[in-house]
């Protein structure tokens, strides 16, 4: 079999899934399709694996599907990298589907809408033109739209989360369309290969602009600060497996288009296009990781934390860029493998805590973390599980998410001199952004996991919360699987990942950053051992608990109560809450997150020195979303409004309308014709 | 200050803390809690006569720490549990969670006559009991209230210092 054929059988199983949803019987539908998804990425994971074995690309065309121009897929080593991608979060993602189904994934079309979905994430990347790219850029808007609105009777949010992000990815859509049309008009055809070709040719400032509506298209899919509104929204209300396939698999392509517009079709650019990149990084990174720190809900902490990591990836990607610009092709190097690895980490640990949110929710009824607690006794696996993708989003060492912001880092402190003033200045500010927000995060993890999983239930839901089906676990356990082996053994993927580097930058010589288990940056100071790390981490673990265990067996320990002052009753309200948890950070960066606090008191009549009730509310909305889309919404309402006046329903109206119209189209046309 | 003015003090002073009692004999307490104790005050319903002892023995005259012993502020750090009043309806509970809040081997001490057998306050509307009615007392210190020196003596009769 050819590895073309492996794409398309591979297709063709997702699509097969897609009509399983639809077509099976309603106990197994989701078994059934879930199973053809996984042979779906099986095949096209092998197709990508081939490719980068072999660094030939898979170059397919089929002329009968898309009228006219037919659909190109060219599978290249950096398109087989973000395939494999995909199909590690679609894997554990479908997966724990199977056990979620009953919470609203049962029904015909979320049966057969995530399958599509899924197939569709696969295909993107191997996307070789234009019309092909758009279309199934499009079908993926379309089909995780679907699955937003799967809860759309029961709940106003989730009609409204449908709309912030339906508007928000078509314009996206529509920008990244301008951006290559700008291109495909000047190369005279519509595959990538013929734009590549010929947008090096092209004037300084068409590039510039086919490359900022590109960033600012690709950006709002990835939820780049200010275009992230729809994240917060839309991840809470989707399902959690679809969830964890929108942040950890649709939010990466979008840095992929990035990549692909800057780096692969437009070969690099000047300097301000990747300072602007590095700017959008850092703002996404301080802003989201702000925000998840304060956030209460699970599932908008984990997405608000999603735009904290892609902001990471960013600055990676802009640094990589600056790099390539002031022609330092090893830096540049350095600084996309660590965009992919910070890529392929994120989709490790966010899909993960996706799913168990997931699994939590179902379990508890809840995702909100002030009616939490007490988890980790009542559902021991998944609050295991949650705790170490918890710890490696925490960039905590023996896991993958350290070995992502090491690269990161070390990319960044060996460009401190790059010849270049502005990027000189940016990138001692673009380390310490990364320094705030590694802390932030660990804020908002702590926050999560000690909130919701250690403590006393805060809720009935979740004091009768009992350990999820297998199939739920399982899901969460292969993604935290691959965290831990990323962590311990990268030099696994490394090679994978240079060759995907080299598609994008074509003239880097050899990088070798695995050697064995060691990773050692070629040309640069800078080595990492991380099997050593996790080897001594283990030892330390083992060596601490096993001196306990020693000490504790003399005396027999007594369990007692936990110590509360001696008050006659301690109840769950006593604790601290997600909201009091995160209260220094809100008061610290009042500035930026500006919570609405109300204090309503009402006193007794007979004298003011008396409080008969106090309420007290406090609200963390996006400040962006206040400050730059609610003004921007209402003018359009005004002039909607204003347009009502013209329409008032009498045709008598509408005709002189019409009649005005030809009149000064006429006399429009006696003037100056 | 300089040390000749220091001496002057001393001098006019002639004595800085009570004199010492004999520190010999069986401990009162656990053998582990010989040489230092640590102690956690719980009021039980005291009228606060004690509290004002306990504070005067712990003060500079009296100076109880030269023995061994020291106030803190949690039973989590404490040998034992200081307690003073009959026990109130309301401090049943606390007192229970305290002295089970202390860690093994622990000594519980009832400070002053109504610590005892109610004293005064026997069969009062609020009145439980005794210290011992509600928890296991190791020592008891009599008086009404009992004196600095005689809590000292008791509190020595555990650290034998």
């Amino acid at each position: 079999m050819t590895a073309g054929a492996l794409v398309i059988s591979g297709a063709l199983a997702g699509l097969g899934a897609g009509v399983a949803g639809a077509t099976v019987a309603a106990r197994r539908r989701v078994t059934v399709a879930a199973i053809l998804v996984w042979a779906a990425c099986g095949l096209e994971a092998a197709a990508a694996l081939h490719v980068l074995a072999t660094r030939h690309p898979i170059v397919l065309h089929v002329a009968e599907l898309l009228p006219l121009t037919g659909i190109d897929l060219v599978l290249t080593p950096l398109g087989a990298f973000f395939v494999l991608l995909v199909a590690m979060v679609a894997v554990p993602a479908t997966m724990h589907g199977i056990g979620y189904a009953p919470h609203g994934l049962d029904s015909r079309m979320a049966a057969s809408a995530v399958p599509i979905f899924v197939t569709v994430l696969l295909l993107v990347p191997a996307a070789g033109s234009v019309a092909t790219f758009m279309v199934l850029w499009e079908l993926m808007a379309l089909t995780s739209l679907s699955l937003v609105l799967v809860d759309h009777g029961r709940r106003e949010a989730a009609r409204s989360a449908g709309t912030w992000y339906a508007v928000i990815t078509h314009v996206g859509a529509a920008l990244i369309l301008i951006a290559f049309l700008i291109l495909a008009a000047h190369a005279g055809g519509q595959s990538f290969a013929v734009l590549r070709l010929h947008a090096r040719h092209l004037a300084p400032d068409v590039r510039a602009l086919a490359f900022v509506l590109a960033l600012v298209g690709f950006g709002s899919k990835a939820g780049v600060v200010p275009f992230h509104v729809w994240l917060p929204k839309a991840h809470p209300e989707a399902p959690s497996p679809v969830s964890a396939l929108m942040s950890g698999a649709m939010v990466a392509l979008g840095v992929y288009g990035i990549v692909l517009v800057g780096d692969v079709l437009l070969g690099g650019g000047p300097v301000w296009w990747w300072l602007i990149v590095l700017a959008l990084g850092a703002a996404s990174a301080l802003f989201g990781s702000l925000h998840a720190a304060s956030s209460t809900d699970l599932k908008r902490l984990l997405a608000y934390s999603t735009t904290d990591n892609v902001g990471l990836a960013l600055l990676a990607l802009g640094a990589s860029g600056l790099f390539d610009a002031t022609r330092h092709p090893m830096l540049a190097a350095l600084g996309l493998v660590a965009t992919l690895v910070l890529l392929l980490n994120h989709a490790a640990f966010k899909g993960a805590l996706f799913l168990s949110a997931g699994s939590v929710q179902t379990a508890a009824g809840t995702r909100d973390l002030d009616q939490l607690g007490g988890l980790l006794r009542r559902m021991p696996q998944t609050g295991a599980l949650f705790l170490v993708a918890a710890a490696a989003i925490c960039a905590l060492p023996p896991l993958n998410g350290f070995i992502g912001e090491w690269l990161l880092f070390q990319s960044l402190l060996h460009g401190a001199d790059i010849g270049s003033t502005a990027g000189e200045v940016a990138i001692p500010l673009a380390v310490a952004a990364m320094a705030l927000t590694a802390g932030l995060t660990v804020v908002a993890f702590v926050k999560a996991a000690g909130i919701g999983f250690l403590g006393r239930p805060r809720s009935g839901g979740a004091d009768a919360a009992t350990e999820v089906p297998a199939t739920m676990r399982i899901g969460v356990g292969l993604l935290v699987g691959v965290c831990v082996v990323l962590g311990v053994v990268p030099t696994l993927v490394l090679p994978a990942v240079e060759r995907a580097v080299r598609t994008a930058l074509p003239g880097v010589g050899p990088l070798s950053l695995a050697h064995g288990v060691t990773l050692q940056l070629a040309g640069l100071r800078g080595v990492l051992e991380p099997a050593a790390l996790a080897g001594a981490t283990v030892i330390a673990v083992a060596s601490v608990t096993g001196l306990r265990r020693v000490l504790a067996r003399r005396p027999v320990p007594r369990v007692a109560e936990a110590w509360g002052c001696g008050r006659q009753l301690q109840t769950a309200r006593m604790q601290y809450t997600a909201t009091s948890f995160a209260e220094p950070v809100q008061r610290v960066f009042d500035d930026v997150l500006r919570p609405v606090q109300d204090l309503d008191i009402s006193h007794v009549a007979e004298s003011r020195y008396f409080v008969e009730s106090a309420t007290f509310r406090s609200v963390v909305d996006d400040s962006i979303e206040r400050g730059l889309y609610r003004p921007v919404i209402g003018v359009v309402r005004r002039w909607g409004r204003a347009a009502r006046r013209l329409q008032p329903g009498s045709v008598h109206r509408y005709l002189a309308y019409g009649l005005g119209a030809l009149v000064l189209v006429l006399l429009a046309l006696a003037v100056l014709g | 200050m300089s040390w000749a003015e220091t001496f002057r003090v001393v001098w006019r002073a002639r004595r800085v803390t009570e004199p010492l009692a004999s520190g010999d004999g069986v401990p009162a307490g656990p053998p582990e809690l010989v040489g230092s104790l640590q102690v956690r005050h719980v009021d039980a319903g005291s009228c606060n006569g004690c509290e004002l002892e306990i504070a005067s023995a712990f003060g500079p005259v009296y100076d109880a720490e030269r023995f061994g012993t020291r106030l803190v502020a949690s039973p989590r750090h404490a040998d034992g549990v200081l307690v003073t009043g009959p026990v109130t309806q309301n401090m049943v509970v606390p007192l229970v969670k305290t002295v089970e809040a202390t860690p093994h081997p622990r000594v519980v001490i009832a400070v002053g006559d109504c610590a005892r057998d109610c004293g005064v306050f026997r069969g009062g509307y609020g009145v439980v009991g005794a210290v011992g009615d509600v928890v296991a007392v190791d020592v008891s210190i009599p008086g009404c209230p009992p004196e600095p020196t005689a809590i000292i003596e008791a509190l020595r009769s555990i650290t034998r210092r």
